[in-house]
């Protein structure tokens, strides 16, 4: 048998003998500047990629479901819009866990994630619309972001109107963003089929107002 | 008579301010010690309009309401006995063992309090703050004892006036010894770090603090304001030299000043204990109550005994 022999430090080199003096060293901190970040006057920037919010290419977007199978949190629902022939993921930030899954096994790189993270809202029916969204193009995203750098979600407020399924972001940036959401899930809508079929000629027509 | 009157509310309320100014100066320490900024100073103030204002109170009966009252009168009333520079209401009569007699009694109000709340947290804190109180009582009598004995009198005053004459109480040994015992119990009698078993955060989530809300709450904040004052009032008086100043010939100015100077001793105290509350964990109840039999009663005996000799 070969022999193995083990390092263990020893006891008496790790045992520290308790001291009465020795805790009063800690007051050499208080005259050294505070490590505090004051956040509302200072801030912070988050890493370069930092796992934050989605954003979605529409024209790459082959509505696939990769990302609705994949997600650990089952956040992503497909929604099928008006004008597209495929749906798009739709995901629900009260339930993403922001381990961007979705955006590692998307085939066509078309749902990507960006730096901001912050989201906050009041405890209202309306505000809290904000937390399920269908994500915006990258390129607007960015440039939201760099105007403001406060890494917050770039859609202020949200309007779902119920009787024409119509739904408004209305951008921090001052600009709407306006599509018709006509059904959920994978099968597309009946009511809605033939109108994919005879839209066909205007694939590119989301209606995107600047 | 109205003189009087006006005195004593003087006192009260430069006592009640200057207390809370002393929380907001312990907050801001600890917190520059663990390189964090720290609330503004008036942030305790803010603390106990936030709590005086609340809608809910809950009560548990006469006692608990009555207790926390006693608590705040007996703070009170020991800041009435204590001499504040040349201001004070009852400072003939402030005799040293009716001072820390009356400092002790506002933790007996929380006791009644917490014990009427029925909450088993609020039991065992009042068991430890009474264990505390009891161990304390040596090193303090010791203390007292010295003292008396190295002045010949009892009365604060009197004591605040020996000083003027012959230098600072610590200056001289013995008194010197008795009042390292005496530091180590206010420690004790602040509720800091070491020795703040009664309260103990995060082990028994308050000690008998926890049933207290809102406006309870809100007078035992006062209540701590004030017999920080009275405290570190006490030690600098009998210990520090107090604040006599002479030196003017308007008497506004002299008071003025000794009240600046006296400040000035209380922060120097307060800054002490903030800083043994800041880096010394907290000690179990029988490692406290062993400690307080042991080095301070030793170390305030010896002061006695020196004294006497």
């Amino acid at each position: 048998m070969e022999e193995i022999t083990f390092k263990i430090a020893q006891e008496s080199k790790i045992r520290k003998k308790p001291s009465f003096l020795k805790p009063w060293m800690s007051l050499k901190y208080l005259f050294k500047k505070p490590v505090t970040i004051k956040i509302p006057y200072e801030t912070i920037e988050p890493a370069k990629n930092y796992r934050g919010f989605h954003t979605l290419n529409w024209k790459t977007c082959i509505g696939c479901n990769m990302c609705g199978q994949i997600c650990p949190a089952r956040a992503i629902e497909m929604t099928w819009i008006e004008g597209q022939k495929r749906p798009r993921p739709k995901i629900d930030y009260g339930r993403c866990t922001f381990c961007q899954f979705c955006v590692e096994v998307c085939p066509t790189n078309a749902l990507g994630f960006v730096e901001s993270y912050m989201l906050t809202t009041e405890w209202k029916e309306e505000e809290l619309q904000l937390f399920d969204w269908v994500p915006i193009p990258p390129e607007k995203f960015r440039e939201i972001q760099e105007t403001y750098r406060d890494w917050k979600f770039p859609v202020e407020r949200m309007k779902f109107n119920k009787e024409t399924k119509e739904v408004t972001y209305y951008l921090r940036d001052g600009t709407e963003f306006k599509f018709k959401i006509l059904g959920y899930g994978l099968k597309p809508p009946a009511a809605a089929k033939p109108k994919p079929a005879e839209k066909k000629e205007e694939p590119k027509a989301e209606e995107k107002k600047e | 008579m109205i003189e009087t009157v006006l005195k004593a509310l003087f006192i009260l309320l430069y006592a009640t301010f200057v207390g809370f100014m002393f929380m907001g100066i312990i907050r801001i320490v600890t917190a520059r010690i663990h390189r964090r900024v720290g609330p503004p100073i008036y942030q305790p103030i803010l603390d106990t309009i936030k709590l005086l204002s609340k809608k809910s109170n809950i009560t548990h009966g006469l006692i608990y309401d009555f207790g926390i009252l006693y608590a705040v009168g007996a703070t009170i009333l020991a800041v009435m006995f204590i001499p504040l520079g040349s201001i004070g209401v009852l400072r003939a009569y402030g005799d040293l063992v009716l001072i820390t007699f009356l400092l002790e009694i506002p933790m007996l109000g929380i006791m009644f309090a917490a014990m009427s709340s029925g909450n088993p947290y609020a039991g065992i804190g009042a068991q430890r703050a009474l264990l505390t109180m009891l161990a304390i009582q040596v090193p303090l009598g010791f203390a007292i004892v010295a003292l008396a004995e190295y002045y010949g009198t009892f009365s604060t005053y009197q004591i605040v006036m020996a000083q003027q004459v012959s230098g600072w109480s610590i200056a001289h040994l013995p008194l010197l010894l008795a009042a390292i015992a005496y530091d180590l119990v206010l420690q004790a009698m602040f509720g800091k770090e070491p020795f703040d078993i009664m309260i103990a955060p995060g082990e028994i989530s308050l000690g008998p603090m926890v049933e207290f809300g809102g406006k309870h709450m809100g007078l035992l904040n006062i209540q701590h304001a004030i017999a920080l004052f009275a405290e570190t009032l006490f030690f600098s008086n009998i210990f520090l030299g107090g604040g006599v100043v002479t030196a003017f010939s308007s008497s506004v100015l002299n008071t003025i000043a000794s009240l600046g100077v006296l400040l000035v001793k209380q922060i120097a105290v307060l800054l002490v204990a903030t800083f043994m509350a800041a880096i010394f964990p907290r000690f179990t109840i029988d490692q406290a109550a062993k400690f307080y039999w042991k080095w301070p009663t030793i170390i305030a005996a010896l002061g006695a005994i020196l004294a006497s000799l």
